[in-house]
């Protein structure tokens, strides 16, 4: 069996649905503007305040919780229409189902970031980053996949549970606590004073761990997270 | 039907068997060693109250869940330790469409077929379509179809891979008289084609269509036999075998 076609099936069906309903998608926009209009107010304690160095933390808190929405939605209509029944009976890896809900989640979060990014820059960076914008990208995408990665694996484990949307905010944000330092870290210094790719290459290969380690805890659990 | 035990010199004619099956939830077991076959081509109605372990029996068999104790073979393959030629080879329809109702039939029908990797996937989906009516709607969401409507998709989606198994979960439950006549005018059409399992609380129809009857009741099976039963002497060995017969 092609897994190839059955990734790009199930991502194509994951993307086709949310560009239809735009559940997500809409909800997550909303939350990210709002949360930084109300850091825009809740850090304006006085007129010229500096920001700069919280600027990594506002950004990448915005977007865990954000994301959170978003992962309890990936799997609910799944659930909830008893696709999941229809899919899981389906001759398909389980690592070929994770693979593609954690593309899917990553290209909702990055379609997400393309609309937060630029307004968080006009309300908190007031330096110009052009220059650093590839370091940028690179630690926004691994921070992402490291997001998306953890994020659809323990969306899969709760979404079995009685109190799924309880239960995946208090396994996943201790969990990603390593991924909001080293992005939070970079993002601030390139944000701040501007960096190389050596300035921040402890915290990229940081990234880049975290990302590996959760790739292969879900190749080797995601079979048991999925089942019963 | 018979035990697996007293039928091993026709294992090749076998599509189904299981032998001492288990399965507990938590504390309570729910299937307490169950043991039957089925033929190639053979359609086991399977009966019993709410609760009896019917539809665990029915998704062990199609590998969504897993058994506790005993072996359970599908096509030849044991459906725990090689589950992947079981799932190409079965076809379940439920009472639940497993259908993903904000795509259209068409796209529905086009992912499960890439699931499965059907070859002539678009030929299928329209011959499937035109097989069940539905061509003029293929491009309109689920959401806005029948129940009947519904229906008759979860059977496309089911078959749209030629599995050689079906497996019925209660597959007339909350459809309309119309709906149930083109429910069974399909299942007549490819009753030759494939060997079937229903779970069913209708008597009538599982007496109409089992080659083999079964009675489950608290995870145990109480009754086995081929059919040529008629409808009242089965309806007092129901009542004799089950405590609670007023379900019928």
């Amino acid at each position: 069996m092609n897994g190839r076609r059955q990734f790009m099936a199930i991502l194509r069906k994951d993307l086709i649905r949310e560009l239809r309903t735009r559940e997500m998608i809409i909800s997550m926009i909303l939350f990210v503007l709002l949360a930084m209009v109300i850091f825009h107010y809740a850090f304006s304690v006085k007129e010229d305040a500096d920001l700069t160095y919280f600027t990594g933390g506002m950004l990448w808190v915005t977007f865990i919780f954000a994301m959170l929405l978003g992962l309890n939605r990936s799997f609910a209509q799944e659930k909830d229409e008893r696709c999941l029944d229809g899919l899981l009976l389906c001759p398909v890896d389980r690592v070929t189902i994770f693979l593609a809900k954690t593309a899917g989640n990553l290209i909702f979060l990055l379609i997400i970031q393309v609309v937060a990014v630029p307004v968080f820059t006009l309300f908190f960076v007031s330096r110009s980053y052009v220059g650093d914008l590839p370091q940028f990208l690179v630690v926004l995408l691994l921070a992402d996949l490291g997001i998306c990665a953890l994020g659809t694996l323990l969306a899969t484990i709760s979404m079995s549970t009685r109190s799924r949307d309880l239960l995946l905010p208090i396994i996943f944000l201790p969990l990603i606590v390593p991924v909001l330092i080293a992005a939070t870290g970079a993002t601030t210094l390139i944000f701040a004073e501007g960096a190389g790719f050596g300035d921040l290459l402890a915290r990229v290969l940081f990234l880049l761990g975290f990302d590996a380690i959760f790739m292969v805890a879900a190749y080797g659990t995601y079979d048991f997270a999925i089942g019963e | 039907m018979s035990d697996p035990a007293d039928r091993r010199d026709g294992a090749t004619s076998l599509e189904i068997e299981v032998a001492g099956l288990r399965k507990t939830f938590g504390r309570r077991e729910v299937l307490k060693g169950l043991s039957f076959s089925l033929e190639r081509g053979g359609f086991l109605s399977i009966f019993g109250p709410n609760g009896a372990g019917k539809t665990t029996t029915l998704r062990v068999l199609a590998t969504l869940l897993t058994a506790g104790a005993g072996t359970v073979r599908v096509a030849g393959h044991d459906v725990r330790d090689d589950p992947m030629p079981v799932r190409r080879t079965i076809g379940l329809i439920s009472h639940n469409p497993m259908l993903y109702l904000d795509l259209t039939a068409h796209e529905n029908l086009r992912f499960y077929a890439d699931m499965y990797g059907v070859d002539d996937r678009e030929a299928r989906i329209t011959e499937l379509l035109e097989r069940l009516e539905l061509s003029h709607r293929r491009h309109d969401v689920v959401r806005t179809y029948s129940k009947g409507m519904r229906q008759r998709l979860a059977i496309a989606r089911a078959i749209l891979h030629r599995p050689r198994v079906l497996l019925l979960d209660e597959p007339h439950s909350g459809l309309d008289p119309r709906a149930v006549d083109i429910l069974d005018g399909l299942l007549a059409e490819i009753r030759d084609e494939h060997t079937f399992v229903m779970v069913t609380h209708n008597i009538a129809k599982g007496l109409d269509w089992g080659t083999d009857l079964m009675i489950i009741e608290a995870g145990r099976i109480v009754y086995e036999h081929a059919a040529g039963v008629d409808h009242a002497s089965f309806s007092a060995v129901y009542r004799e075998h089950v405590h609670d017969g007023s379900v019928l």
